[in-house]
């Protein structure tokens, strides 16, 4: 086996392929390479650039979105919230609707309260004044913390599904898949507490999907991700969108702003 | 045109020529870029060729088959499924418009 094969099978594991699937694709590459009459590298460049260029592709969608029924409902309705920390307005007024099916970015300078609206969103918090409507059942991804020190991934979607009073299995299977999608394979025996910051986010990430909530909430999700998997969360987002849950997103990433329904933006703090 | 000046253009169009490679025949990756090359595409590198088959593939508009070639190792040979020719029709409608659209901005029709 040439080292570029060699390297490949190891990106194609690492992003969690199966040994056949990996075996076919590794044939697959090299007949295609002897086709050309030049040795793998020259044909596809470097083995864990193309094993990543490859796993995505395999992750594409299937499924077509399903079709649009009637007027979306709303998911989540904030009217005239406000938030303040004895002197300091954190937040003033805000309003803001998300409907099923729709993502909405959250924009604005540091310190204007991005993440503090989340948290409102979610419950964490009260509001000062104003109204927070919502539907039950919400994921949410916090910027940090979130995961448990000395519980390996295994053990957390054990504890989530649980939580929802699901079987400890089915939070396993569905979260195994969920870490899939994401090009990462979550390991058996460590603890989050040893897993590198890029990696416990993934975690995060599946946790606030795992139990395929009407509504997501993602504040900053993808910081530590090396670049296919901020290429895959924003596909995933995609296709939580297009099974209808409502997704809303604190980013600095105006990039990636096209691919939104709708930006909100809070003002810049007024006292600093 | 040459393969740099294409290759920006290219890039979010790739999968739509395969698909229109595909609609005329059904072929193997080196053909397919054989046939790229000569349509004065440039070079596509394997790195994405091949990629994208597998995302034509992963999406259901292509399937492929492996087969016993005279000349050297088994060839994978790539053809449209019936969602495949759908999706053809559909997306060179579109790009009609589009192309026409962006020809009428650019001022290429009124001059010609």
């Amino acid at each position: 086996m040439s080292d570029w094969s060699a390297n490949f099978r190891h990106a194609l594991t690492e992003r969690g392929l199966d040994p056949a699937r990996i075996d076919q694709l590794d044939c697959d590459a090299l007949e295609q390479a002897a086709d050309h009459g030049l040795a793998p590298e020259q044909v596809f460049g470097p083995a864990t650039v193309y094993a990543d260029r490859v796993a995505r592709a395999l992750r594409c969608p299937a499924a077509a979105p399903l079709p649009a029924q009637g007027e979306p409902g709303c998911a989540l309705r904030l009217t005239g919230v406000s938030k303040r920390y004895g002197r300091r307005q954190v937040l003033r007024d805000v309003s803001l609707e998300v409907r099923e099916g729709e993502l909405v970015a959250v924009v604005g300078a540091n310190g204007c309260g991005k993440s503090t609206l989340l948290q409102i969103c979610a419950g964490t918090i009260r509001p000062s004044s104003g109204t927070v409507e919502r539907v039950a059942h919400v994921g949410y991804v916090p910027q940090t913390g979130g995961t448990a020190e000395l519980l390996t991934p295994v053990e957390h979607f054990q504890l989530f599904a649980a939580a929802r009073s699901d079987s400890r299995g089915r939070g396993v299977a569905i979260g195994t898949q969920l870490a899939t999608s994401l090009g990462w394979r979550p390991p058996a025996s460590q603890p989050a507490g040893q897993l590198s910051g890029g990696t416990r986010q993934k975690l995060n990430v599946v946790l606030g999907e795992l139990s395929r909530p009407d509504l997501l909430l993602l504040d900053e999700p993808y910081q530590g991700f090396d670049y296919g998997a901020y290429v895959d969360l924003w596909a995933q987002i995609d296709r939580w969108r297009e099974t209808g849950a409502a997704v809303l997103i604190v980013t600095h990433m105006l990039g990636e702003l096209h691919r939104v329904d709708r930006v909100v933006e809070l003002d810049a703090p007024k006292d600093c | 045109m040459n393969a740099e000046a294409t290759r920006p253009w290219l890039h979010g169009l790739l999968e739509l020529c395969l698909l229109g490679l595909l609609g005329a025949q059904r072929d193997y990756g080196l053909s397919l870029s054989g046939r790229l090359a000569d349509a004065g595409l440039g070079d596509v590198p394997g790195g994405t060729l091949y990629p994208a088959l597998l995302r034509l593939e992963t999406t259901g508009l292509v399937r492929s088959q492996r087969e016993p070639s005279t000349s050297g190792p088994p060839r994978k040979y790539f053809e449209l499924t019936e969602d495949g020719r759908d999706a053809l029709e559909g997306l060179r409608a579109e790009w009609r418009t589009f192309s026409r659209s962006i020809n009428t901005v650019l001022g290429a029709e009124a001059r010609r």
